[in-house]
């Protein structure tokens, strides 16, 4: 894999990761977000369906949490992972956890890091951990982490967190040397540090001599859906500071439930590679997403929403959808849109039928995708800021605490 | 224009099973059929499109669930059920009426009828006959679009056989487009369930479909084809697919199950659909009842599996091979000849007989009889009874005739000339669309020639 940064404005990067894939053949802009996936599959829908998506990232995002437990058999199968679930025609990024599941705090070790997959605790060393790796071969790695830090830990926890993650990245690299199965895969480092500049600064710069293929800032929060209301403002600065020391040429991950402000947020903030956990999360909830990039949903469609929305996204579940006719969201050109209604989607949703969810997941998908293709065109018109306050301004005055 | 048109393409020379071509304002579908159930305007997270991949013709759409929600005014509003659920093909909905059937516990059989009790205020009512009918009457006088919809009346009785014929009878007489055989899903003795089918069949008209509700799994529809059923409806295959389990030509398979975890083969590498191409045994079985796209996988592949066993059915028959095709069938069922009773016993009412290894020599003295005294008992029956009564008779004949021919194969040419004679008779009939059971074209056929035929054919063995 390999990233070059083509432009940057105003502190947003664009970039373009190439030489991606088994065969070093696929290339992607940045800054993209990965297709979320649960097992290894796009959430409810199947890979026919899938496809009726256009401009679906040619990335998708798996996670040990729920694949680990089946490495035994992708060993046995010999493809590797993306293979094993039927998606070889995307590329892998494998990280440790589910972004839009929270991670249990207090069971990681120095020997090994925890992991909760459906059966319950998974304990992860280094050595178990590279053989799942080998076995997976995915196209990028995210390196074996304690990241069971958050605003509240004490500067001892922080500089555990710190001292194990560095600690197990200088094993797999070690290991890393010598395994034939995982030369073509990048390997991201992990920066530790919680909310305190000093050690985030220390832990980038101890990662980067690791000279790793990319990083990833975790040990802020403990994933899962409540993210959406991470307050990126309170880290901007230790952001800010940690990407300082950050080499320009290697790209910049970090996982959270990216509400689409907050997208913009972290581009600004020289972020480059999200996860699409933010529209699974919202497709649970029976929501459509109808941010229209520069202007919200209008207070009128917002009445009856629950206070987390803030505007992006409407409730299609709500009883003033009974008999509305149009599409989830006018003039959206994704399949669900095209062929079916809110009121369809609002009967669905009241009468627990699954399709309910593949319309939604196919819309919130599609709309998310569409925005992050946008991004560009919004970091070289100089609008991004623009929009951002647009959107600042309109959730503060419609009463409600960004 | 009718909204339904049937026509024979061809009839199995051993059973009563028939292939035809069942022309609706929606689609053209082919049967025997099975019909996926879409029970709340939905099929179970499909896509109406996915079912369209898998050339699904026809599907369920259950009025009762949707009378609720969301409500007739709803769908008015909506432009309809199609629009709605944005499924472009055909649609069969039902009307309460015989919904109980599915949904009801069967409580007890009396005189009068059956006893049912309400899944909602467990109240009981009673389905009779009679209530049926006019339940019937009232449809035909309400029915608003007899130009793109079309009713089927429900032949009910539960497991009594005089009920049963009472209410076909009484069915046939009026102007329908077809004819539902229900209260047959409920869990009763499969020897007698198959005995109400048979009986069912022997009375309702050729030239109209017979829609035997409620029944899908792959024995049952094989069975109950060679019966002379030609559609089916059932939730089996995308239940059970909830439950992680995949249909198979060798039946299920359960993919929960820790055998599966390192079997890199698809499902069934026969099978074509979506699931088959894409996915393995084992990576299914790492979702199976834990992601909502593992029943949808499955659910593709159930319907795409009943799809093509009716296909094979469909085409078996038309190839006249049906009795060698649910040999074969079973056999992969039941690899160890463990055929259920009731099966062996269907099948043999229809002349295949699944255990037999030797075939018949010849010289046996098989009995053949002809029952036409029903139809002289009842010579004093007007209009339609007494024609569905000789509709019977004609049928006895093409079992006799099939008889025949396992008899003696030097008679086969004859045996072929009244068989001819007897399919001209009957295209006559079914393609007159006017004609059916107001018209006397039945009446008209003329028995005489056909039973003199028959005696000169082979007259010691048939005795009248
Ligand atoms: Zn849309
Ligand atoms: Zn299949």
């Amino acid at each position: 894999m390999k990233f070059s940064v083509q432009n940057v404005k105003n502190g947003c990067r664009l970039g373009l990761i190439t030489d991606l894939g088994k065969n070093g053949t696929k290339s992607i802009e940045t800054p993209m977000c990965m297709l979320y996936t649960r097992g290894g599959n796009a959430p409810h829908l199947t890979l026919d369906v899938l496809k009726k998506i256009q401009r679906v990232p040619p990335m998708a995002h798996m996670y040990l949490s729920s694949l680990a437990e089946h490495s035994e058999a992708v060993t046995q199968f010999k493809e590797g992972i993306a293979h094993f679930c039927g998606m070889q025609d995307f590329a892998v990024y494998c990280s440790l956890h589910d972004p839009a599941t929270e991670v249990p705090s207090g069971y990681n070790e120095k020997s090994g890091t925890a992991i909760w997959t459906k059966g319950g605790k998974y304990k992860l060393d280094v050595n178990h951990f590279m053989q799942i790796q080998e076995a997976f071969q995915p196209d990028i790695c995210e390196a074996l982490y304690d990241g069971d830090t958050n605003k509240d830990s004490t500067r001892k926890r922080l500089l555990k967190a710190m001292d194990r993650t560095l600690n197990y990245l200088d094993e797999i690299q070690d290991k890393w040397k010598s395994s034939q199965k995982l030369q073509k895969t990048a390997l991201f480092g992990v920066i530790e540090g919680g909310f305190s500049v000093q050690e985030r600064q220390k832990s980038a710069h101890e990662t980067v001599t690791r000279n790793v293929d990319g990083f990833v800032l975790a040990g802020f929060h403990n994933n899962g859906p409540k993210t959406e209301m991470f307050d990126l403002s309170q880290v901007t600065e230790i952001c800010q500071k940690t990407m300082e020391c950050l080499p320009e040429n290697k790209p910049r991950l970090m996982q959270n439930a990216w509400r689409p402000d907050k997208v913009m947020e972290g581009i600004a903030l020289g972020i480059d590679m999200f996860d699409s956990s933010y529209p699974y999360i919202v497709t649970e909830r029976g929501c459509g997403l109808v941010f229209k990039f520069n202007v919200c949903a209008s207070p009128e469609e917002q009445k009856g929403n629950g206070d987390h929305l803030l505007g992006f996204q409407i409730n299609l579940a709500d009883k003033k959808y009974v008999d509305d006719f149009g599409p989830l969201l006018e003039g959206c050109t994704c399949y669900a849109c095209q062929n079916f209604t809110r009121s369809y989607i609002n009967h669905l949703l009241n009468t627990s039928e699954l399709l309910s969810s593949v319309l939604l997941m196919i819309h919130n998908f599609h709309h998310y995708f569409v925005f992050f293709l946008f991004q560009p065109q919004l970091i070289l018109n100089s609008s991004i800021r623009f929009l951002f306050q647009t959107i600042s301004l309109f959730c503060i005055q419609d009463g409600r605490i960004l | 224009a009718h909204a339904l048109s049937l026509k024979i393409l061809a009839e199995c020379s051993t059973t009563k099973a028939r292939a035809c071509h069942m022309t609706l304002p929606h689609s053209i579908v082919e049967t025997p059929v099975f019909m996926p159930v879409g029970t709340q305007g939905t099929l179970k997270g499909l896509l109406p499109e996915q079912l369209e991949e898998l050339d699904c013709k026809i599907m369920l759409g259950n009025t009762y669930h949707l009378g609720n929600r969301p409500g007739p005014e709803l769908l008015e509003k909506a432009g309809g059920l199609h629009k709605f659920m944005n499924w472009n093909r055909s649609l069969l909905t039902d009307s309460g009426g015989f919904q109980m059937v599915s949904l009801l516990k069967l409580a007890e059989i009396t005189e009068e009828g059956v006893k049912f009790q309400s899944p909602h205020d467990g109240s009981e009512m009673m389905l009779t006959p009679e209530k049926t009918i006019r339940w019937l009457d009232r449809c035909i006088k309400a029915h608003k679009r007899p130009h793109d919809q079309s009713i089927f009346p429900i032949v009910q009785g539960g497991l009594d056989p005089e009920l049963r014929k009472k209410c076909a009878y009484e069915l046939i007489k009026r102007d329908v487009n077809g004819y539902a055989i229900g209260g047959l899903s409920g869990g009763e003795e499969k020897q007698d369930f198959w005995r109400m089918v048979s009986l069912s069949t022997d009375i309702l008209p050729d030239d109209k479909p017979r829609y035997l509700m409620g029944v899908g799994f792959a024995v049952d529809l094989v069975v109950c084809a060679a019966l002379g059923c030609d559609m089916f409806d059932c939730v089996f295959p995308t239940r059970t697919a909830r439950f992680g389990s995949a249909l198979v030509p060798s039946g299920q398979l359960n993919l929960k199950s820790k055998i599966f975890s390192s079997d890199f083969r698809p499902i069934d590498d026969q099978c074509k659909c979506s699931t088959c191409k894409n996915y393995t045994r084992a990576y299914l079985h790492t979702i199976v009842t834990n992601e909502t796209v593992a029943c949808h996988l499955l659910s593709v592949h159930n319907v795409a599996y009943q799809l093509n066993l009716m296909k094979c059915v469909h085409d078996s028959i038309k190839e006249d091979k049906f009795p060698q095709f649910i040999k074969a069938f079973f056999i992969q069922q039941f690899p160890n000849k463990d055929f259920p009773q009731w099966a062996i016993d269907a099948l043999d009412s229809v002349n295949v007989k699944l255990n037999v290894n030797t075939p018949d020599n010849g010289q046996s003295s098989v009995d053949l009889q002809i029952d036409y005294r029903q139809s002289k008992r009842k010579t004093n029956l007007q209009g339609p009874t007494k024609l569905a009564c000789r509709a019977l008779v004609m049928k006895q004949y093409k079992t006799a005739l099939n008889h025949l021919l396992q008899i003696d194969e030097v008679k086969k040419e004859l045996v072929n000339t009244v068989k001819k004679t007897i399919n001209q008779e009957v295209n006559k009939v079914c393609s007159d669309k006017n004609s059916v059971l107001r018209s006397s074209n039945i009446a008209r056929f003329s028995w005489k020639t056909v039973h003199k035929q028959l005696l000169n054919t082979c007259p010691t063995t048939v005795t009248s």
